[in-house]
């Protein structure tokens, strides 16, 4: 009877820690400096996870090797859901195969709990540019091999491999400009100096709007809200493309599935508050269709196969 | 023969100049192939060169390395030639101390906080100094102490943990 | 015109606002809120200023979820006060320690440290406040007449005229040493290749770091800074055979003199003329405005065998060079949306927040945000001159505690600020090696701020180097074609500043060869 109950109890042990948790605060790792979009979504999430789940949630600025140290800190810390990290498209997805050698796997050192934003990335081009639509400029490049130039935020950014992605589909020759941050990439493109780029459709829809720059076509599946006259480059004839910038929360591998499953609950019920629903979507992020721990685990095994393919085919190295 | 060194800063700040510009070189265009060849591996990697067209990693640094070690040797040979300042002394004590008193507070930061981290600096760098007098520094140090953790932790929030790792129920958090 | 006293009309109306408020569950009426902030705003700037190694940045990075519950314009007046507050603060540490707070008060340690040194802190103080205080007014009118076509003008500004106004830049750099040319040319060299160490912007590669991954992202500016001035300097002072008092007991005045009053009115001119200039100019613009101001003075004064040992000129210039250049940076990002540096980049993100986007729609969509600003940034120096003069009083005491006393206090104050860089040991690590260097080369005799100018400029002259070739398709012509004009003449300017300050020098060679001959 007494080794009944002693195994009973040792069952229900890491259920009852989990129901426990969380009992001191909790370190929400940012792998970038702060204030950018991924700094501010995580400081607006810890600050409504605060209420909901009783305990401080921290948020901890690791910048650093293009957010790889970051992520490689909560990889290899102790798996007992109080340290987690923003993951995002550039350390789960491009990462693994820009570097020659990444500290962390990306599928089996880390548990990916809930998809936080997706923003798509839109293609502008420079005012000067005889193109009105994606036809148009297809048969542009074409004629002018070699002598139109992209920007992006840095090598190896959803910027550079979305246009890697188009110069695939479309047999198209273009010159890659890498930038430090797509501000300044914008700034040459609104003088003329570079003729298109990929731009995240948050930070490009005011210059889009006031006319600086031109807007061809988003690069999700499906129309943004934001722009819904605006066709998609899958519309346009570049069948399956589909790209978005995206970042999430992920934690430790072993992490508990119980503390896994109240996490994500609760990080869902924050997002879905109409408070922070308004936030995030001035960021450009409507609500993403991927909700559980599961389906974000698939769509990151799923990111990383696409994005592996195409870095080893633009031939991007970080090092 | 006999060169004579005329200006004692000049020559050691031409040699200076010339070490800092070969490393850069070498480090940027990895090391020469007979020397791979000699060792049998490749000891320094380097990076792209490129050409002046599309320039690669390695281009900018391999000239302005190489510039700066041309300009050493420039400082070099000048200071054969022309009259130049001697080195003042070199004073070992207030340089050591000060560097070992940084690096105690930094790497006594995590494990045992920010107040054994301070006074550790502040005494180690006290003691670098022309006087130390125990009591002054103590007090000195509990000052600053408290001032620091005022401004620097309640005040700026900066996290920053304030007792060391064993103590588990820190009164100031 | 009429349009423009409108707009302030509507900008002052917005900054003196009264509004009810409701804290800690009482609701007040007819409270200035907007005011309010912008005082809690350059006081915390200018704390922060003071505070070596902590920085704007950092700062508004923490204070971001407090701007959430704030209005967009209290949240942007809050924060553009910390911004310009800490530059009054940088001065400070600049005059007061010879450490410089940001990277653009570089310039101010130069003759604002001899200056304290000579007991003439006070003036060094005043002057600062002061210059800084008319730039600030000047410039904030400019950013409020000329914002739009500023900022097309900033826009013709490709990688070739950044390239070329950076030789510029780094030729002047040369000027700010007052020893030999060539070591202060190497030095330079030295602060580029340094300045190269981490990811290159370029290739994605990663450079020098050996394995470090700290390095990855370069080593900091602060890092250096505090390295080579501050560390290096507490040394130095420490090496004297007895202990002498680094700062003379006999601290003067607190006003600068009627002489300096009238020595200082055509530097702070000319420094608030080329820093609002240069401030529109996204990435580096302040600091090339500040650098260049303390060059012009040293070439064209008369007392430029001053410099380097405690001249006004040599603090006026600068100071109101970097103010102006502070206030100017705004119009890139408010007209634009575009971030002229890290703490703009932040504020775009506050702004994003809000749900406002930043871009050429906000002066038109939101008058009252984009004037009430322009207007904050009047009240602010207003509020920063009125706090910054009497606290003269104040830093003046402090210097007369012994410095066995006050330099482990410096230590520890910036020790704190390198550690809260990253929340890692390595960068103090980095520090000290920094001081080290730093030690050496003074007693190689070679100077550490053209180290530092090179350090902070050679990144940025590499990544518009390569840029432009790319653009042009590896045309080294671009830089000195005449369909680029604004290239051409920096790069002119840059040849004709070389023969100039080179002349000297041959020319007493010359003399020597000559006299040697005679002989």
């Amino acid at each position: 009877m007494r080794l009944l109950v002693l195994l009973a109890l040792a069952a229900a042990a890491p259920f009852a820690a989990a129901q426990a948790w969380p009992a001191r605060p909790i370190r929400l790792v940012v792998p970038y400096a702060p204030g950018g979009p991924l700094d501010i979504s995580a400081r607006l999430i810890s600050a409504k996870l605060q209420e909901s789940l009783g305990q401080a949630v921290v948020p901890d600025n690791r910048p650093g090797a293009g957010g790889n140290i970051g992520v490689d800190l909560v990889a290899k810390s102790p798996p007992d859901g109080y340290t987690l990290v923003i993951s995002a498209i550039a350390t789960l997805a491009i990462n693994p195969s820009l570097y020659s050698a990444l500290p962390y796997d990306p599928i089996h050192d880390l548990r990916h709990v809930t998809l936080l934003v997706q923003v798509p990335n839109v293609l502008i081009v420079s005012n000067d540019l005889p193109a009105k639509n994606v036809q148009e400029l297809i048969a542009l490049a074409r004629s002018r091999p070699g002598k139109l130039d992209f920007g992006s935020g840095s090598t190896g950014s959803t910027g550079h491999l979305a246009g890697e992605m188009f110069k695939m589909m479309t047999g198209t020759f273009m010159v890659h400009i890498p930038y430090k941050g797509s501000a300044p990439a914008m700034a040459d493109m609104m003088a003329g100096r570079i003729n298109l780029m990929f731009d995240n459709l948050a930070s490009a829809l005011p210059n889009i709007k006031a006319g600086k720059v031109r807007a061809l076509a988003t690069t999700t599946r499906t129309r943004s809200s934001f722009l819904p006259d605006l066709p998609t480059l899958d519309e346009a004839g570049l069948k399956g493309f589909d790209m978005t910038t995206w970042w999430g929360v992920s934690a430790p591998a072993k992490t508990p599935q119980p503390v896994v499953d109240r996490l994500s609950t609760e990080i869902l019920k924050a997002m879905d508050s109409p408070d922070l629903k308004e936030r995030l979507h001035n960021m450009g992020s409507d609500a993403p269709a991927i909700r559980t721990p599961d389906q974000f685990a698939a769509f990151v095994a799923a990111e990383l196969k696409t994005y592996t393919e195409l870095v080893k085919r633009s031939g991007a190295k970080a090092d | 023969m006999g060169m004579k060194i005329k200006s004692q800063q000049d020559f050691w700040a031409g040699l200076m100049f010339i070490a800092f510009g070969l490393f850069f070189v070498v480090f940027s265009v990895g090391t020469p192939e007979f020397l791979d060849n000699l060792l049998g591996t490749r000891l320094i990697h380097g990076y792209q060169m490129g050409s002046a067209v599309r320039m690669g990693p390695a281009y900018f640094p391999v000239m302005l390395g190489g510039l700066l070690a041309v300009l050493g040797a420039i400082v070099l040979v000048d200071s054969l030639v022309e009259e130049g300042p001697a080195i003042a002394a070199f004073h070992f004590r207030p340089l050591i101390f000060i560097a070992i008193s940084s690096l105690a507070f930094a790497y006594l930061l995590k494990p045992l906080g920010l107040v054994v981290a301070s006074v550790a600096l502040v005494f180690i760098s006290a003691y670098g100094g022309h006087e130390f007098k125990w009591k002054e520094v103590a007090i000195v140090s509990a000052v600053l102490v408290v001032g620091s953790v005022l401004v620097f932790v309640k005040g700026l929030l900066l996290p920053f943990p304030v007792c060391p790792d064993f103590i588990n129920n820190c009164p100031i958090r | 015109m009429d349009g423009i006293w409108h707009n302030l009309g509507i900008g002052f109306i917005e900054v003196f606002k009264l509004q009810p408020v409701t804290m800690w569950g009482m609701t007040l009426q007819h409270v200035p809120f907007n005011i309010i902030m912008c005082l809690i705003g350059v006081f915390l700037g200018t704390l922060i200023g003071v505070l070596p190694g902590i920085g704007p940045v950092a700062t508004i990075a923490m204070l971001l979820p407090v701007t959430f519950s704030l209005s967009p314009i209290a949240a942007l007046i809050m924060l553009a006060g910390i911004y310009y507050g800490a530059q009054y603060g940088g001065s400070t540490t600049a005059i007061l320690v010879n450490i410089p707070g940001e990277s653009s008060s570089v310039v101010t340690c130069l003759d604002g440290y001899q200056m304290a040194r000579q007991g003439r802190a006070g003036p060094a103080l005043a002057t600062a406040a002061l210059g800084s205080f008319f730039a600030g007014c000047v410039s904030t009118l400019v950013v409020a007449m000329f914002a739009p076509p500023l900022a097309e003008v900033a826009l013709k500004f490709g990688p070739a005229e950044y390239f070329s106004l950076m030789v510029l830049g780094l030729v002047s750099a040369v000027v700010l040493a007052h020893g030999s040319l060539i070591k202060a040319i190497a030095m330079v060299i030295l602060g580029l290749l340094l300045g190269l160490v981490g990811t290159d912007v370029n290739s994605g590669v990663l450079r020098f770091a050996f394995g470090i991954s700290e390095l990855a992202d370069g080593i900091g500016f602060v890092t250096v800074a505090m390295g080579m001035f501050g560390i290096c300097e507490i040394i130095a002072n420490l090496e004297q055979k007895e202990q002498r008092e680094v700062f003379t007991k006999s601290v003067g005045r607190l006003m600068p003199t009627k002489e300096d009053f009238r020595r200082m009115i055509a530097p702070v001119l000319r420094g608030t003329a080329l820093g609002s200039a240069l401030g529109i100019l996204p990435g580096g613009g302040a600091l090339l405005a500040s650098f260049g101001a303390y060059t012009l003075e040293k070439k064209i004064s008369k007392y430029s065998h001053e410099f380097g040992k405690g001249a006004i000129e040599g603090v006026a210039a600068p100071e109101s060079a970097n103010n102006a250049g502070a206030q100017t940076s705004f119009i890139p990002l408010l007209t634009l949306g575009i971030p002229s540096n890290a703490v703009m980049a932040l504020m775009i993100g506050a702004m994003m927040i809000q749900g406002i986007a930043p871009g050429p729609q906000v002066m038109t969509e939101r008058p009252q945000l984009f004037w009430g600003m322009i207007a904050s940034m009047w009240v602010g120096n207003l509020m920063l001159v009125i706090l910054n003069l009497p606290l003269i009083g104040i830093w003046i005491k402090l210097l007369t505690v012994p410095y066995r006393i006050l330099y482990p206090s410096i230590l520890l104050f910036m020790a704190i600020g390198v550690f809260s860089i990253s929340n890692q040991p390595f960068d103090c690590f980095l520090m000290a090696c920094f001081g080290l260097l730093g030690y050496v080369c003074a007693k190689l005799g070679c100077e550490p701020a053209p180290l530092i100018l090179g350090f902070i400029l050679g990144p940025l002259m590499e990544e518009n180097l390569r840029r432009a070739m790319l653009l042009s398709r590896g045309d080294p012509w671009v830089f000195i074609s005449p369909s680029k004009p604004i290239s051409m003449g920096f790069l002119i300017a840059a040849i004709a500043l070389l023969v100039i300050i080179a002349l000297p020098t041959l020319r007493a060679k010359r003399e020597e060869a000559f006299a040697a001959e005679d002989t």
